[in-house]
């Protein structure tokens, strides 16, 4: 009987099934922002590198990788602007800094990328590269202004992450450290996929396997920070949106098994073989891009959906025996709400 | 109840001006800038009479919503939101099936009943996540959103951790209860916490209302009451994960969850960095696999 209202553990009892926390008022336009945010910043990456460290057989990644930076920025910042309820406002975005948002920092990461992005690409196209080696000043100019593109780039990579993990979203905050390294990867491999595929109509097959290299690299990476993640989910009690329904076969078959286990294994037979099979080598890099869509995708949309499970939430903020809090207050807290409840 | 001797200025039933400082004649309480305000919510006073509701609904002229029946006791408001920034919730402790009760204890042991409200937490998760500064903390230490800087990005909404914000699609900006910051400016105890019957709600100087609700969980101990305890007060339950602690707190006799409140919330700012860094490090590392792979990947040419 339920004569002793206290109980030493939550035996599961909701307010009538209702939600606790309240769903981000996000749609699609956030979690597509979040894809092409991250192509678009990784690219800026690669074609840096392939611009300081490349030879002149490297020109078209630099061109490429370049040009997709700023086509990312250029979709990217509408797609945020209409997701505003009060969009002629957007302004405001920038009308302070603040290091304890995500959207905050993220905002000036997005615009000094668009910046960098939109000076390096216009002194890429403007300017020159001579057969000789030798760069001509608006191509220097570029050259400049493409290393603060690439380290905004990194951020446009992987703060997304941070964006989604602060908040109280149960699916979004329980894995923080893994989720940034799970979008970060995925960014770095559509990155390199979007620009094999570049270099696939080029036509320069050399590039293409480094490309993918890269990718498998990447998405390897992803494979093991996904993995980290499901055990967040599984310890802390959240794993039930990812786990069933569309949702769930969106993300374990979309996202995982098509969009790293088909290209894994593409990459792995063409690097093992003596000769690389192109059709892989598209198909891998495509099933990418389209994994990698349909894993922002479902964590977005689970995250949305897990703050309307208020047993999910609730499981996430109980005390657990097992763990200790890493700050002392919050220890003696929880000390205490052992006892007392 | 003793009648504060400045009450016996004002013996009319209606007066043409406002009483200066009239919260000190109705809550015993002057509000002056620079001090903490905030809610004490003892919920065991609670008569589910949803005056405060009203109240709210009336002075801040917020539209009606939520119109017909729920089926979940008499809470027919459902949840806190842009249009409801004060929320009774019904809890009838009865039982199902097996279970069910057939003979009740007195004093509301069967059913709970408790007014939420924006915690106007002390470290606030949506004032940490708002990106253009609309969210502010003002002079009364209050949470406020400013409507007219608010551009309806809505992060403040799943940043907190109790569900309290919400977007109003009618105007696009976010909104949650103010503490009556123009109440407080002009002297006024926030409507709810006048118009509560029972002094359920009680509106005060943030440390008194701690001490008050202190020797309020002795009283209902010594009572027998021995379930009381108090939930966002420093210390406790809600006021966990870097919150420090709800500057509107309850006094509940069960499970937080069972009021649709988490044991132990955390700050989301908390995750940003730990998250951000650890994102850096992990494009760091993919960045050297690609200037590796630049400089010497070339193979068999």
């Amino acid at each position: 009987m339920n004569k002793r209202l206290g109980h030493e553990t939550w035996d599961g009892e909701t307010y009538y099934g209702q939600p606790s926390v309240k769903p981000s008022p996000f749609d699609w336009k956030v979690a597509a922002y979040v894809y092409v945010a991250g192509i678009a910043g990784s690219s800026q990456i690669i074609a840096t590198m392939a611009d300081r460290l490349g030879d002149r057989r490297d020109e078209s990644i630099v061109r490429n990788g370049r040009a997709v930076a700023l086509a990312g920025a250029l979709i990217g910042a509408p797609l945020l602007i209409v997701d505003l309820k009060t969009p002629e406002r957007f302004y405001n975005m920038l009308r302070i800094f603040r290091t304890t948002s995500p959207m905050s920092f993220g905002s000036y990461i997005l615009t000094g990328f668009g910046l960098f992005s939109s000076l390096t690409a216009a002194g890429h196209f403007m300017g020159e590269r001579r057969r000789d080696g030798s760069r001509s000043g608006m191509r220097r100019v570029a050259d400049m202004m493409q290393v603060p593109a690439a380290f905004l780039g990194a951020g446009m990579s992987t703060y997304t992450a941070a964006l989604l993990s602060s908040t109280s979203a149960p699916v979004w905050s329980a894995a923080p450290e893994a989720l940034a390294v799970q979008f970060g990867t995925s960014a770095m491999a559509t990155a390199a996929a979007a620009l094999s595929l570049g270099e696939r109509m080029s036509g320069d097959p050399e590039n293409c396997r480094r490309l993918d290299a890269l990718a498998a690299v990447a998405a390897a990476g992803e494979l093991v920070a996904a993995g980290l993640a499901e055990r967040c989910y599984r310890v802390l009690g959240v794993e039930g949106t990812l786990n069933t329904g569309t949702l769930g076969n969106t993300y374990k078959i979309g996202a995982l098994a098509v969009g790293l286990g088909v290209p894994l294994a593409c990459h792995a037979i063409n690097a093992l073989s003596n000769r690389p099979s192109r059709g892989l080598s598209v198909l891998g890099s495509l099933a990418l891009l389209a994994g990698g869509a349909m894993m922002r995708q479902a964590i977005f949309k689970a995250g949305n959906k897990s703050a309307e499970r208020p047993e999910d939430y609730f499981r996430l903020t109980e005390p657990r025996p097992g763990s200790t809090p890493r700050r002392r207050v919050d220890r003696d807290i929880a000390a205490r709400t052992m006892g007392l409840i | 109840m003793n009648v504060p001797p400045r009450a016996l200025d004002y013996p009319d039933s209606f007066l043409d001006t406002v009483i200066p400082d009239e919260s000190e004649l109705t809550c015993g309480t002057k509000i002056e800038p620079g001090k903490s305000y905030g809610f004490f919510t003892d919920t065991t006073l609670c008569i589910g009479c949803k005056a405060c509701e009203v109240a709210c609904k009336e002075w801040n002229n917020l539209p009606a919503d939520n119109l017909g029946l729920t089926g979940r006791s008499y809470d027919n408001t459902g949840d806190l939101g842009a249009n409801t920034l004060r929320h009774v919730s019904f809890i009838e402790k009865i039982g199902h099936g097996e279970d069910r009760a057939t003979e009740m204890a007195p004093f509301q042991s069967n059913w709970l009943m408790m007014s939420d409200v924006c915690k106007h937490c002390a470290n606030a998760p949506c004032l940490e996540a708002c990106p253009t500064g609309s969210i502010f903390r003002t002079e009364f230490d209050t949470v406020v959103v400013q409507q007219d800087i608010c551009n309806g990005c809505g992060y403040c909404v799943p940043a907190c951790p109790f569900g309290v914000v919400e977007l109003s699609l009618d105007d696009g900006k976010a909104h949650k209860c103010t503490l009556c910051y123009d109440r407080l400016k002009g002297g006024l105890e926030p409507a709810c916490a006048k118009a509560c019957p029972t002094d359920s709600i009680q509106f005060g100087e943030l440390n008194e209302l701690f001490d008050r609700a202190g020797k309020r969980v002795e009283e209902l101990h010594e009572l027998g009451a021995t379930d009381a305890y108090l939930y966002g007060a420093p210390d406790t339950p809600g006021a966990t994960g870097g919150l420090r602690h709800l500057n509107a707190f309850f006094l509940l006799t069960d499970r937080p969850e069972v009021y649709n409140l988490p044991v132990a919330p955390t700050r989301a700012s908390s995750r940003a960095a730990p998250s951000f860094l650890t994102g850096l490090a992990a494009m760091a590392g993919l960045t050297l696999a690609a200037a590796a792979l630049m400089s010497n990947g070339r193979g068999r040419r």
